[in-house]
């Protein structure tokens, strides 16, 4: 497995992506690169994985292209039961979904996210200054499937102490059984695919830590690019650039026409 | 025990759903009509729209088109997630808030996945004119279940962390049962669907393929619905595939026989999304952005929508080669049914 050094952000984030996930378990997929990453762990070392898609196709092969939304006709073909929201959603708080994949435009240390709005809330709500789309299903994912794995672009703007708005839950505020106390199910954030390295979530006090570093990174480097304290591993394992096999999957047979994995 | 002093019910209330069915016409007759027709007969200002499909997969673009055309004020719109119907609402609304308006939504989500924002929802949203009640794809799925049920409510694990629970009308109650905390989502009930499907027959028995999205759901909670579809088919065939009806006649009002009804969005087994369209769309609102005027959107809703008298000829718009391509497309993404 030769290593490349032309890759993109992107590109890493779906091979780190796809190594998380495991073989003969079920996972929730959101919309864009986790899509990506779903196909990639299906094509390499988890041929049984079972995607679901909110809007209801259950355990499709995926084999007529990538899907370009979470409804779209290809997560219908093939799949083994066909829905719609409500069925994927209870399948999901029943407890068959062993991994969701989330992203959102804001994370703070706790890996709460939000996707709803950039502003004041609750004051500035019914006039964001910057309105984004809304949970869709994430926060529901986040609230029922077993791990959640979370994708976000890292820079400091994303990475908040505060954010404007929580909208999929993660570890709360880190108090112990923060959320079953809340009503949640499911162990929450399991890991954070960032462009710069990969976090876990410490157990005692929920806050994200990095535990592996993407080629060019450093501990230093990380940080800077946080707007908060970061917790560090005791052993950092540096992140390998992807294999040429990976990335011609990615952009051969996976996403060629550049749809969520940018050239 | 408490009362409910907050709540509010901004389609029917539970009781005013249950009443317009007992005193609704349920017989077994032929419903098929003019979109033009079925939408003045069946949507009035102020009424709160339940939106059939998901993002831009099966959305009742036509049925939009056509209430723009009628134009209507103040309504209120629930969906789960929406792109291209609730972007022709709103896009109208940007046009002439005089001629057609929001008052609010209620939603899950509001974009395009791939294709990016929702220029309108930002326009709207960010100049504060329409109000706003969030919810998540379950949240609103399982409010129109409520409502279908005949039920006020359903309980839900989620909203119950996060600052959705104080966005809208959940209550988080400690269970019963199992003394844990527990969210109850109020129940939706439209004044009126508006939903496209794969295939109906003259009675309302609709036929749905790939995803059912919410829209069996929102038909059963409405007063009424208003159905379009790309094939107007006979009751035997529906009758032969009983378990095939997604939506039983007693739950249809309207029968609209509109090929191409969810374009330039998907309709599984008919067509695939028509991004450039989608794009051009989108990009008539960007003078509007940089606090211009909305000449360009104006432009596109007069070559579009108010210039042409059905949404026939609105798809008589695309060239056949276009049209025949996205067939095609999705012709691809079909090699078993589902």
């Amino acid at each position: 497995m030769t290593a490349s050094k032309n890759y993109t952000a992107q590109e890493i984030i779906v091979v780190a992506g796809s190594k998380i996930l495991e073989d003969r378990k079920i996972v929730f997929v959101g919309t864009g690169l986790p899509m990506v990453a779903t196909l990639l762990a299906k094509l390499t070392h988890a041929p049984g994985l079972i995607p679901v898609f909110e809007a209801g196709a259950i355990g499709p092969p995926l084999s007529v292209g990538l899907p370009i939304s979470v409804g779209d006709s290809k997560t219908f073909t093939g799949a083994s039961y066909v829905k719609g929201l409500n069925a994927a959603f209870e399948m999901t708080q029943r407890g068959y979904a062993d991994f969701g994949f989330i992203g959102g435009a804001e994370i703070d240390m706790y890996g709460n996210l939000n996707s709803t709005m950039i502003g004041h809330y609750p004051d500035g709500y019914q006039k964001p200054a910057v309105r984004l789309p809304g949970s869709g299903g994430a926060s529901d994912m986040a609230a029922s499937c077993e791990r959640t794995i979370l994708i976000v672009p890292h820079d400091k703007r994303k990475f908040k102490e505060q954010l404007s708005y929580v909208t999929s839950p993660g570890h709360l505020d880190g108090s112990p059984n923060a959320r079953y106390n809340a009503g949640l199910q499911g162990k929450g954030p399991y890991r954070l695919i960032t462009t710069r390295g990969i976090f876990d979530f410490e157990e005692k006090t929920g806050r994200m830590r990095l535990i592996s570093v993407f080629p060019g990174e450093t501990v230093e480097s990380i940080q800077a690019a946080t707007g908060f304290e970061l917790l560090t591993a005791k052993e950092l394992t540096p992140f390998p650039p992807p294999t040429n096999e990976e990335l011609r999957l990615i952009r051969e047979e996976i996403d060629p026409a550049g749809v969520f994995v940018k050239k | 025990m408490e009362t409910p002093t907050q709540m509010y019910w901004t389609g029917l209330s539970p009781d005013d759903a249950r009443e317009a069915l007992v005193n609704k016409d349920k017989s077994m007759r032929d419903k098929t009509m003019t979109l033009k027709e079925a939408v003045a007969r069946f949507i009035r200002d102020g009424d709160n729209v339940g939106v059939g499909g998901f993002v831009n997969i099966r959305q009742p673009i036509a049925i939009t088109h056509e209430m723009v055309r009628h134009g209507f004020r103040d309504l209120t719109l629930s969906w789960q997630s929406a792109g291209l119907a609730a972007d022709y609402l709103a896009g109208a609304m940007m046009v002439d808030e005089s001629r057609f308006s929001i008052k609010r939504i209620e939603l899950a989500y509001w974009a395009h996945e791939s294709f990016g924002l929702s220029p309108m929802f930002r326009y709207l949203a960010e100049s504060g004119k329409i109000e706003l009640e969030d919810w998540s794809n379950y949240n609103m799925s399982a409010r129109f279940k409520a409502g279908a049920m005949g039920l006020p409510f359903l309980p839900t694990r989620s909203p119950v962390a996060g600052d959705i629970p104080s966005s809208n009308r959940t209550r988080i109650i400690i269970c019963p049962f199992t003394g844990r905390k527990i969210a109850l989502v109020p129940a939706s009930n439209p004044n009126v669907a508006i939903i496209h499907v794969n295939a109906a027959d003259k009675y309302g028995n609709c036929t749905i393929r790939g995803t059912d999205a919410t829209c069996p759901e929102i038909a059963m909670a409405s007063a009424h619905t208003i159905v379009t579809c790309e094939e107007l088919v006979d009751h035997e065939v529906t009758a032969n595939h009983p378990k095939d009806v997604g939506i039983p006649f007693p739950a249809v009002d309207a029968v609209v026989h509109v090929p191409f009804g969810a374009y330039p969005g998907a309709c599984r087994r008919h067509y695939y999304f028509n991004g450039d369209h989608i794009r051009r769309f989108h990009a008539a609102t960007a003078p509007m952005h940089k606090g211009g005027a909305s000449d360009d959107l104006k432009s596109y809703y007069d070559e579009y929508i108010f210039g042409v008298e059905t949404f026939d000829d609105f798809i008589q718009k695309f060239p056949a080669e276009k049209l025949m391509a996205d067939q095609a497309a999705e012709s691809l993404n079909c090699e078993r049914p589902a």
